[in-house]
């Protein structure tokens, strides 16, 4: 089915391939059904999610927000063959020499603010913001929003925020000291986001909610 | 002409194309595709509207797959791949806006399968124009018309991105 192709990520739910496709290198995502629900369902749920997955990804890149270009969806195979972005994850980024400066974190914080603003506009909720999920172009250093997987279109303030949360999440377990460059992001998305005011107030409460979470245990 | 494996499915052969300019007999071609004249194996397209080969390769993978699984929504493997090159499900619109019309002066020439020679022998036989290199491409593409049947918005101005904004458009038909 998948001719050439390297495996890249074997996930819980999906399979990412490197491999040749029209004269390029495309990312091929694979979807597959989880073995503990009805088959019959489970195909369904896998059609709508490698179709929300493409829809979310064109939705952004309509708003010109960076992501990968959608190249072909197979809904019947659960694949999707999407642009390969070169270049390397946030998460890589800030563990080198340029990555700990703190003009250069100020620069790509900016940068994922206003994406993240920007999708937000759209009512595109993204669902699993890491900063493995964020890459950075070799060519032009511009920032990409990968991995749609978990994404939904949702108008609501809260889903929103916990977005938000959710890469903040991300940010405080696996990068040390980036407390700056988090306040930057959420400064630019600040500037960015029609309805920041709102999500950003929303988001003081998901994390309250957090908090009682943790000390509960 | 030029001639791609289908990475997705090698055993259906390869991508065959050729660029026509100077074409004199359009009508005539015209009037072979309206009675749907069996012995006419190669889709044709107006070249105003590629913007790029990879436009091109992107809508024949996609119409090998779905012979392949058969699911034409077409006649046939070549009006699939001219019905796969326009972003809407309205066939008859996808056909009359990307397949030739009796003024076309410049084409594409496309088949799925067949080996080379004999593709190109067919092609030339059958088609009265001047065989060009793809780097011809370029000087033929319409952007008006490309902007307005993709729907491409004014702001979105660099190559690269009335590519990928056309590629995501033709990947989008099947899920609208
Ligand atoms: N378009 C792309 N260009 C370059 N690399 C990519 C691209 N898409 C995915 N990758 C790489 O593959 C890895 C896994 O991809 P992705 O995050 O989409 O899959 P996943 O986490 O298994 O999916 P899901 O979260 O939907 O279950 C990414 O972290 C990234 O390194």
């Amino acid at each position: 089915m998948i001719h050439n192709a390297q495996l890249i990520k074997q996930g819980a739910e999906a399979k990412v391939y490197l491999a040749p496709f029209c004269q390029r290198q495309a990312i091929i995502k694979e979807r597959f059904a989880k073995a503990y629900r009805h088959p019959t369902l489970d195909k369904k749920l896998t059609s709508r999610r490698v179709i929300q997955e493409a829809r979310c990804l064109n939705r952004c890149q309509k708003a010109f927000i960076d992501t990968p270009t959608v190249y072909l969806v197979d809904v019947d195979s659960s694949l999707i063959y999407m642009e390969f972005i070169e270049g390397c994850s946030v998460r890589d980024y800030l563990t080198t020499d340029d990555g700990h400066l703190p003009e250069a974190q100020a620069k790509v914080a900016k940068e994922i603010g206003t994406a993240l603003g920007k999708m937000h506009n759209i009512d595109v909720v993204h669902g699993d913001l890491t900063t493995s999920n964020l890459m950075m172009r070799k060519e032009s250093g511009s920032l990409v929003l990968i991995d749609f997987g978990l994404s939904y279109v949702s108008n609501l303030i809260e889903d929103k925020a916990v977005d938000l949360y959710v890469l903040e999440r991300a940010f405080t377990s696996t990068h040390p000291n980036t407390e700056v460059m988090f306040a930057q992001i959420l400064e630019a998305y600040g500037q960015n986001s029609k309805a920041s005011k709102l999500i950003l107030k929303k988001l003081e409460d998901v994390r309250m909610r957090g908090r009682k979470r943790s000390m509960l245990g | 002409m030029e001639s791609f494996p289908i990475d997705t499915l090698p055993q259906a052969g390869y991508i065959h194309m050729a660029c026509f300019i100077s074409v004199k007999n359009a009508a005539d071609l015209k009037e072979r595709l309206q009675i749907q004249d069996k012995s006419l194996t190669f889709a044709m397209v107006q070249s105003s509207l590629i913007m790029d080969v990879f436009q091109l390769l992107v809508a024949a993978t996609r119409s090998a797959q779905d012979n392949d699984a058969g699911k034409l929504k077409t006649q046939t493997l070549s009006s699939e791949i001219v019905y796969n090159l326009s972003p809407t499900n309205n066939i008859a619109e996808s056909l009359r806006r990307f397949s030739i019309d009796e003024t076309t002066k410049s084409l594409v020439a496309i088949k799925i399968g067949g080996e080379a020679d004999q593709v190109l022998e067919e092609m030339s036989n059958t088609i009265d124009g001047n065989l060009v290199s793809f780097s011809k491409l370029d000087q033929e593409k319409d952007m008006i018309k490309l902007r307005k049947y993709y729907k491409i918005d004014p702001k979105v101005t660099d190559d690269t991105a009335i590519l990928n904004w056309i590629i995501g458009a033709i990947a989008m038909k099947n899920i609208q």
